[in-house]
């Protein structure tokens, strides 16, 4: 049987068209009544052959393109590695098969007994931000109403709720892109903010020509990041602020524009509020002292606004916001002040001009619209709004008291694992918490202290590992469903390979659940059935669905949200009006906050240390997709980018005589890491950069801060004080920073040769 | 009880003291009366020259919105004086004949300019009344007077090498102004800058089409145009500069007659300790430019080195955010609390970063010493105290100068003239007291042309095709395949695929290897 499929790549937000095809040559190794690819005879065939060839598809975002990681992403479908059963942790710590039966069973018994004892709060849910549509909203409607708890967040809020938040304070709506991402082409101006979109998302950076070839791409990254590089040979400026400065830079920027008389007056007379205020808060930002807070010269803060200016009375001006830039303390207020500068030109709202913020992950966009977040129910409704919540009620054919109030944002539901009046039992889908969340020490220590830990994945990923119990769930290309792409556009994933006989789908495990609690309402393991209760939930929020089938999508429809049964969608946001009563844009003045003079968190930080501290940055490698949890497991990426390395300047380097290739440890209060360096002068000298794909000594994310944003719960993960050693492999380090404060890391052996003896 | 806090001055430093102290306002514990004498509320001071030269508008140099802080419950007074402040009694006696009471008393009044002593002006310290076509540049009133000089084409004397007159200076000729700067001594900036750095800034201000008129002493003004008013600047070689405009950048004067008229101690400006309270006077308080910190207390270690005012915004911007805690604290009843607060830190000097756009400089702290300067690098070396050090660089025909003044290699002086990028790192390492490489050299190569070159685009083997991962080594093996389209080598290797950005290179390597072949 040859099985095919127009689908899109599992990875990123950018969610590239591919077309999945069995060759006829190869049979699947996997058919249903078929034995699973076991253990034993895998291990004898390291290299199976893949089950689907991987083709690029024509398609607006991606244009037929693909990088690495979407060409190989069908070598997970049967590799070696795969959870294809339900496995049960011994109390010897060893995971071993147990049937689905059994399984539920355990489930069953542990919510029972975590809210016997501690209430509905003691059971929580952690989602993600590459569920498909059907999957994030079935997954609140389980927590909320089989499992009665408000304790429900997921990993995007990590990624994208500093800009969603501005965003609504703005706009009234956050769409990741307000606009096609096909609008980019004509743009004569595109300022990129804390994104590297040549590595995380390559063939975005086709969208990038038009502005490249008029000289007026720029990009703000503390490296220069291989998107900075294309600012090279006349094709942009690259600024190049220190990391937490972005704040200061983009008032700087603003103010330039508002002095140099290059603020859009009309605009913000007809379409804005808050404009004075604004003006006001800048008004102490001249480029010279922004030069002295960002090290970006004066004159460069001043060009950034010309060219702005310059490409919105031209083909276009767009600025766009990475994570580079919000995920900071304050980066709800870092993405206002990129809104407002755009306010200021009038971009957005204007059929060829706009402001975007990139969102990362496969399903980051629908993935924050239909009830994953502790704050929201589907359509974008806010969970106190009593409106929202009488309408999801009468959806769900339950009394609106059964539906508890706002739980705890990711960071905060982490730090209650364990604790007294915290979460005992937690469900993990579709995230790798152990390596992706801040502070990773003491969320695998938080991790550990539950009484019952469950985590639906198809590889035993470092959070997997820490489970009660593994659920084995569908690949990408096992599974019909929607995600919504970086643009807002919803997009149909579809099935070319039936699953493993072992592997459920998350729609058929809550069914099940639901069923056993005794849960309201109805629950169901097909995705179009969850999706059309997903368009009645949806209709009349901002995140508005009605209108979108799968039988349109099917067609090819390009379905941008909001659509409003009876509509045609909303390709463009905000030509007519912005969502907010009034129809008006919103300025809010936003400053960079001063650190209170009684906190002396700096000279903390310190204690233990000598030397200079580094700032540490962390970000994505081409190879590899957040965790790591899939792409290390991809023989092709984990060859070409076997191992965490930190960059550094080689003046730094230098300093603690440190040569290209040493390994080197980094520690601070937090933990440590140990892993090669690698020496450039395409980073500033004061910081330093890894990749946080790594597990165990490589993760990165056991240096950074639990530090969140207070208005939008966003961790700070890009400014944290580190200090740096050469490490003698297999010794002692060199210097006095020793393992301060660091679980299970006394050697100073890399990783990845400890790894290999576990494994070997 | 509300406690009642009057801030006399309402300047950039007064703006943020009251915006910090709003929220005690808005929760009911502090009652706050702000007296300006300028019709306006706050605005920045510090773009006044660019407002003189038509470059902004006076709405954007705004730093306060006096309806919005009357709707907050704050009693703003535009346009009202200050005659007299009545310690014994807790008040402060205005010019609207008014007379509220005080708690807590802030001076926030700021400096005004240094009138000199020229014959044909009649300096009163206390109002000066400059004839026409004679101005200071410190208010907006002072920007009108340059604005309509700069728009009518007319010829400006900048008496003064300060920032504050090249700034105006650079401004004023870039808008279409004939400009000539007038300073004494051998170079402009004076004692804050070394002799290489001035001497390139003034070859730098000289092709920015400013004339600067160097070692002029000036004695006396001219009044010999049609309305009577300035026209030129009489020097004492008797020599005299010709002008429409004359612009005085004299420096400022901290404004300190009303607190000396109430007894409080002043030296250059109003004496206050660590915590910016009057010495000896627990209620009254001064910020900004009209305060000099220096402590009652003989020993104090940080006061013996103290410097006077700095003339700086970013200082004064420190001392109002500390006070409003301080204050804030006070006002809620938690004087422990306040009293335990930790002192506002030492400022370092202060930086001097040119406002200009066609050139770049930056100055800081002491840079008088020279690299073979052996006296003065070692002077202060006692008690294990590193050594100074000094690394220099100057290219004077195209306008460059680096000092980079050093002690265990943080920064303790810096001079940057014409290298924007090394200026703008030179001055955030000096304010964060951060290590410099210890090749200096890096520093100034920051600015150079190779710095964004593309490298290793000879290497054959180095990766075409980021995105799917492919040497060039692949492509040309693909190539010798037979590949001859990029489309072909696409298919064969995955180059290409993604991003598409290296199409035209793997268009050149099927063009060499056909080319080799052929040849």
């Amino acid at each position: 049987m040859t099985t095919g499929a127009d689908t899109h790549c599992p990875y990123c937000a950018l969610q590239c068209a591919m077309t999945l095809t069995s060759p006829a040559a190869l049979t699947p190794a996997v058919q249903p009544g078929s034995d699973p690819v076991s253990e034993q005879s895998a291990a004898d065939t390291p290299v199976a052959l893949p089950l689907l060839t991987v083709a690029g598809r024509d398609f607006p975002t991606n244009r037929g393109g693909l990088c690495r990681k979407g060409w190989t992403s069908a070598s997970l479908l049967n590799h070696t590695g795969r959870v294809t059963e339900p496995l049960l942790k011994g109390a010897d710590g060893v995971h071993r098969p147990v049937s689905w039966d059994e399984a539920l069973g355990r489930i069953v018994s542990a919510v029972k007994q975590a809210r016997a004892e501690h209430g509905a709060d003691a059971v929580g849910v952690f989602g993600g931000g590459g569920l498909t549509n059907e999957k994030a909203y079935q997954l609140g409607k389980f927590a909320r109403l089989a499992l009665g708890t408000s304790r429900i967040d997921y990993n995007g809020r990590f990624c994208m709720s500093s800009a969603a938040a501005a965003g609504m304070r703005a706009f009234g709506l956050d769409r990741g892109l307000p606009f096609p991402l096909a609008d980019l082409d004509a743009a004569s101006t595109i300022l990129m903010l804390g994104s590297n979109v040549a590595e995380t998302m390559p063939p975005f950076v086709q969208h990038l020509q038009g502005a490249r070839d008029a000289g007026g791409l720029i990009v703000v990254d503390p490296r220069r990041s291989a998107t900075a590089a294309f600012t090279s040979d006349g094709g942009g400026l690259h600024l190049q602020p220190l990391p937490g400065t972005d704040l200061a830079l983009l008032l700087g920027i603003s103010h330039a524009v508002i002095h140099e008389g290059l603020a859009d007056a009309g605009y913000i007379a007809d379409r804005t509020t808050g404009y004075e205020a604004a003006v006001r808060s800048v008004a102490s930002f001249w480029p010279e002292r922004v030069q002295s807070i960002t090290g970006v010269p004066a004159g460069l803060i001043r060009e950034t606004a010309r060219r702005l200016a310059d490409g919105a009375g031209k083909g276009g001006s767009y600025i766009l916001t990475g994570r580079g830039v919000e995920q900071h303390v304050d980066g709800t207020d870092t993405a206002t002040a990129a809104i407002n500068l755009a306010l200021l030109l009038g971009l957005p709202g204007s059929a060829r001009s706009g402001y975007g913020t990139l969102t990362g992950q496969g399903n980051g966009q629908g993935g924050r619209e239909h009830g994953q977040k502790a704050d929201q129910l589907p359509g974008y409704r806010k969970i106190t709004d009593p409106a929202a919540r009488a309408h999801m009620a009468k959806v769900w054919g339950v009394p609106e008291a059964l539906i508890p109030g706002p739980g705890l944002p990711a960071v905060e539901l982490l730090k209650s694992l364990g604790q007294p009046d915290g979460v005992r039992c937690l469900f993990v889908h579709g995230a790798n918490v152990a390596v992706s969340a801040p502070d990773a020490n003491a969320v695998i220590a938080g991790l550990r202290s539950l009484d019952f830990l469950v985590v639906c994945d198809f590889f035993l990923s470092e959070t997997a590992a820490e489970a009660d119990l593994v659920l084995p769930v569908t690949q990408w290309a096992e599974e019909e469903g929607t995600l919504t792409n970086l643009e807002g556009r919803v997009l149909r994933r579809r099935r070319a390979l039936t699953p493993p006989p072992g592997v459920r789908s998350e729609l058929w495990i809550m069914t099940r659940l639901a069923e056993m609690l005794d849960a309201p309402s109805a629950f169901s393991e097909d995705p179009e059935t969850v999706f059309e209760e997903l368009r009645l939930a949806s209709s009349g929020g901002l995140a508005d669905y009605s209108g979108i089938d799968y039988a349109m999508l099917d067609r090819g429809e390009a379905a941008y949200w909001p659509y409003p049964a009876g509509s045609e969608g909303t390709p463009r946001l905000f030509l007519e009006a912005f969502a907010h009563a009034g129809g008006r844009a919103v300025f809010t003045a936003v400053t960079p906050r001063r650190r209170s003079v009684s906190s002396s968190s700096a000279d903390r930080a310190g204690v233990g240390q000598s030397g200079t501290p580094m700032t540490l940055i962390t970000g994505r490698l081409m190879e590899h997709y957040q965790s790591g949890a899939q792409t290390r497991r991809v023989a092709a990426l984990a060859e070409a980018q076997p191992e965490a390395r930190l960059q550094l300047h080689p003046a730094a380097a230098a300093a603690q005589g440190i040569a290209d290739g040493d390994y080197v440890s980094i520690s601070n209060e937090r933990g440590v890491v140990s892993c090669r360096a690698e020496l450039s002068t395409d980073i500033r000298p004061e910081t330093v950069f890894l990749p946080f794909h790594f597990p165990e000594l490589e993760s990165a994310n056991r240096l950074t801060e639990s530090a969140t944003d207070p208005i939008s719960g966003m961790p700070e993960f890009k400014t944290s004080k580190v200090w740096i050693r050469l490490a003698v492999p297999g010794g002692a380090m060199c210097g006095d920073a020793v393992s301060v404060g660091a679980a299970g890391n006394r050697s100073g052996v890399p990783a990845r040769v400890l790894q290999a003896e576990e494994t070997s | 009880m509300t406690e009642r806090i009057v801030v006399v001055g309402f300047g950039p430093v007064a703006a943020r003291l009251i915006d910090e102290l709003l929220p005690a306002v808005r929760s009911g514990i502090a009652h706050l009366t702000v007296i300006g004498d300028e019709p306006e509320a706050a605005y920045n001071r510090v773009l006044v020259a660019d407002l003189g030269v038509g470059r902004t508008t006076p709405a954007a140099l705004a730093l306060a919105d006096a309806a919005a802080l009357v709707a907050d419950g704050v009693d703003v007074r535009l346009g009202v004086r200050v005659r007299r402040v009545d310690r014994a009694r807790q008040q402060v006696l205005l010019s609207d004949g008014t007379s509220p009471g005080y708690e807590r008393l802030v001076f926030a009044t700021g400096s005004r300019p240094v009138i000199p002593n020229l014959t044909g002006l009649n300096p009163d310290p206390a109002a000066p009344v400059l004839p026409p076509g004679v101005t200071a540049l410190r208010d907006l009133r002072d920007a009108s007077v340059l604005h309509s000089a700069v728009a009518g084409g007319k010829r400006v004397v900048v008496l003064g090498g300060g920032v504050l007159g090249l700034e105006t200076a650079l401004a004023a000729a870039e808008e279409g102004a004939t400009v000539t700067v007038v300073h004494n001594g051998p170079h402009p900036l004076g004692r804050n800058i070394d002799r290489g750095g001035g001497s390139v800034l003034a070859a730098s201000l000289r092709n920015c089409g400013v004339r600067v008129a160097g070692n002029a002493r000036s004695v006396g003004v001219e009044h010999n145009a049609p309305d009577g008013g300035f026209s030129a600047l009489l020097l004492d070689d008797g020599s005299a500069i010709d002008g429409d405009l004359l612009v005085l950048s004299c420096g400022v004067r901290p404004r300190t007659e009303l607190a000396e008229g109430c007894g409080l101690s002043t030296a250059a400006g109003i004496l206050v300790d660590h915590k910016l309270r009057a010495h000896h006077e627990p209620h009254i308080f001064a910020i900004g430019d009209c305060a000099e910190v220096r402590c009652p207390d003989p020993e104090c270690v940080q006061c013996r080195t103290a410097r006077g005012p700095s003339g700086l915004v970013g200082p004064g911007w420190r001392q109002a955010e500390w006070l409003a805690d301080y204050l804030t604290l006070l006002a809620s009843g938690a004087s422990a609390e306040a009293e335990a607060l930790p002192s506002l830190a030492a400022e370092l000097p202060g930086v001097i970063v040119l406002k200009a756009r066609g050139m770049n400089m930056a100055v800081a702290g002491d840079v008088s010493a020279d690299p073979w300067d052996e006296e003065a690098l070692t002077a202060g070396a006692v008690n294990g105290r590193a050594r100074l050090q000094i690394a220099q660089w100057a290219d004077p025909e195209h306008g460059r100068y680096v000092k980079m003044t050093t002690r265990a290699g943080v920064l303790e002086g810096l001079v940057s003239v014409g290298m924007p990028r090394t200026s703008a790192e030179l001055v955030q390492l000096f304010e964060r007291g951060a290590e410099l490489p210890a090749d200096r050299s890096l520093l100034l190569r920051l600015d150079g042309p190779d710095q964004a070159a593309a490298a290793g685009s000879a290497d054959p083997g180095r990766t075409v095709c980021r995105c799917a991962g492919v040497s060039g080594t692949a492509i040309a093996a693909a190539a010798s395949d037979g590949c001859g389209t990029v489309p072909e080598v696409s298919a064969a290797t995955r180059a290409g695929t993604g991003c598409g950005g290296c199409h035209d290179d793997i268009k050149g390597i099927i063009e060499a290897h056909f080319q080799g072949a052929v040849a």
